[in-house]
């Protein structure tokens, strides 16, 4: 028998799947795997897209009041005023950058469209994270 | 009349699931499912290491399933998925040195034939794999190279004497009432 025709009856022999006796239960197994991943990723998108509307809706909705000006809390942590004004200073950074671009209208301010941003932003950081833990 | 899930082609099952289709891939697991532990069982792995690494085969194959097209088979393309998880769970960094072949000589069994799957405890680990890779999920030497971090020539090397091995064992053994017998 020459290795030019030993090669195929390996690959024959490969082919030929064992016969094992818990088939059923292995495929139950994977199919259960998959409605609880089918599950986990549908709450997590629901999640996802409820927190994400929400910061959006809240956000346009207050966008459209009359300005504030910003104020310093005088109730509250330092870290919290700290995050005030870094959000003040990103609104304004914002503002003018939208209002070089004309991209501002009297529905959107600067921090709307900041919040909306984040929105967008944390949405699409669940959507990451429920792919990444896909592929994990 | 619809066809039953048991008459459609593999190809059809596919593209059913990968829209969504969990039951219509339970049938392709139900279908392909040992084959694809068999081969990983060939390659080296325990039964429960081989059925873990088998399931996160399929559920990746599911994820992505769009991308099957129907080229080659639908159990090769999972074999293949299998194969390199397998290899990648083993965390294969190291180098395969001249391995360990010659270990526990395998005898016939008493009606002078040996299986494909006892033939493969013969061969040294870097040939079993080797081997298992090429014929088993049918992965071509270069890329063989690339999954073990092997040199090419390495890889058909440990797949030519593997073979030698095999056909050594594969090989119809005469019986005492003079008859050969075959391969299983």
């Amino acid at each position: 028998m020459s290795s030019d025709d030993f090669d195929p009856m390996v690959e024959r022999a490969f082919s030929r799947s064992p016969h094992l006796a818990d088939a059923e239960d292995f495929a139950k197994a994977v199919e259960t795997r998959l409605k609880r991943r089918g599950r986990l990723r549908t709450w997590a998108l629901t999640l996802a897209g409820l927190v994400g509307g929400w910061m959006a809706v809240t956000q346009s909705l207050g966008g459209m009041m009359p300005d504030r000006a910003p104020q310093t809390p005088a109730v509250g942590s330092a870290a919290m005023r700290d995050l005030q004004l870094a959000a003040f200073d990103a609104q304004g950074s914002l503002q003018a950058m939208l209002d070089q671009v004309g991209l501002v209208d009297a529905g959107a301010t600067g921090m709307s469209m900041f919040w909306m941003a984040c929105a967008a932003l944390v949405a699409t950081a669940a959507l990451g994270a429920v792919k990444l833990f896909q592929e994990i | 009349m619809p066809k039953s899930l048991r008459d459609l082609h593999d190809v059809e099952l596919a593209a059913l699931a990968a829209a969504g289709g969990r039951r219509e891939f339970g049938e392709l697991v139900r279908r392909h499912g040992s084959a694809v532990r068999g081969l990983l069982r060939r390659m080296g792995a325990q039964a429960s290491e081989a059925d873990d690494v088998a399931q996160d085969a399929f559920i990746q194959a599911f994820e992505k399933c769009a991308e099957f097209r129907g080229d080659g088979t639908f159990v090769a393309w999972v074999k293949r998925i299998a194969a390199r998880l397998y290899l990648k769970r083993r965390g294969r960094e190291a180098r395969y040195v001249e391995a360990i072949a010659d270990e526990g000589a395998m005898a016939p069994d008493t009606h002078g034939h040996v299986d494909l799957d006892e033939a493969l405890k013969s061969l040294g680990e870097a040939e079993r794999l080797c081997v298992s890779l090429c014929h088993g999920a049918g992965l071509s030497h270069p890329e063989i190279a690339s999954a073990l971090n092997l040199p090419l020539g390495t890889v058909k090397s440990h797949v030519k004497r593997g073979l030698d091995k095999l056909r050594a064992r594969l090989s119809p053994q005469p019986t005492s009432s003079g008859r050969a017998a075959h391969v299983v």
